[in-house]
């Protein structure tokens, strides 16, 4: 039979000392979830200056037609990469809490749903530590 | 018995595709980060660059399909999230078809630019 556990509402923010992991990682997929949707909706329209680039052989060939010119634009500046890790740390954290919520679902490891949480962070802090080099490259 | 504690829809199959979605997802997603950051680098983009890319059939149906997915998950994912926070009534489906409007102007806009690259007719 299958037992409830009353924490009371994550959704009272204000009781923030009194979550538990499994709260926390709550909390945590849904704000990198409202980052990744804001983040989608933006890389689309920086993407959309290929439309106008679209056509434009010359400069294309050239490598200054505007969609290039905005892209190396951006990625030239150091903000715009640190920002690129944030994403990168927002995402991972997503897709692994994401695979353990799937677990969850399936009833696979629901004893360890707050180690998986840990494991889920300590594994997002790692991977993009270690992708730091590769995301800085060319920028200084 | 246990009692039903869930804010989904009885019947509802939007909790499903969210879980189907997601399972494409973590995949797709990690591809399209290693792709364009470790293998292909972020100073090193180019029109000519993602044009190559998108000519191949493959790619560009899998990045329609990682478009279509993404904004299903992320913009049904927007929902449930004000769902949980208690909206009803009126507000609740102007939300929903303020939602529905923002995703088809998306995957629209995001099919123009993979067409952009594919040498495609942007329409």
């Amino acid at each position: 039979m299958s037992q409830s556990y009353d924490r009371g509402l994550v959704e009272d923010f204000g009781r923030w000392r009194e979550f538990s992991a499994g709260m926390w990682a709550w909390v945590f997929h849904k704000f990198t979830g409202w980052v990744l949707v804001g983040y989608l909706f933006t890389h689309i329209a920086v993407l959309s200056t290929a439309i106008s680039a679209a056509g434009q052989t010359q400069a294309i060939a050239a490598e200054n037609d505007v969609y290039t010119t905005v892209i190396v634009a951006l990625e030239s500046l150091l903000v715009v990469r640190i920002l690129e890790v944030g994403l990168l740390a927002v995402a991972v954290f997503h897709i692994l809490n994401g695979c353990r919520l799937l677990l969850v679902d399936l009833g696979v490891g629901l004893e360890s749903q707050d180690k998986s949480f840990y494991a889920s962070l300590i594994l997002t802090g790692g991977i993009v530590v270690a992708s730091v080099p590769t995301f800085l490259a060319g920028v200084f | 018995m246990a009692e039903r504690y869930s804010s989904f829809e009885k019947g509802g199959r939007r909790w499903l595709w969210q879980r189907i979605t997601a399972a494409f997802l973590v995949v797709v997603l990690a591809f399209h980060f290693f792709l364009l950051h470790f293998v292909n680098h972020a100073d090193e983009v180019s029109f000519l660059a993602s044009s190559a890319r998108m000519t191949d059939l493959t790619y560009y149906s899998l990045m329609v399909l990682f478009l279509t997915t993404a904004t299903f998950h992320g913009v049904n994912g927007v929902y449930n999230a004000l769902e949980n926070q208690g909206l009803t009534g009126t507000k609740k489906r102007v939300v929903k078809y303020t939602l529905i409007a923002a995703s088809l102007v998306l995957v629209v806009q995001g099919i123009r630019t993979a067409n952009a690259w594919a040498g495609l007719p942007t329409f």
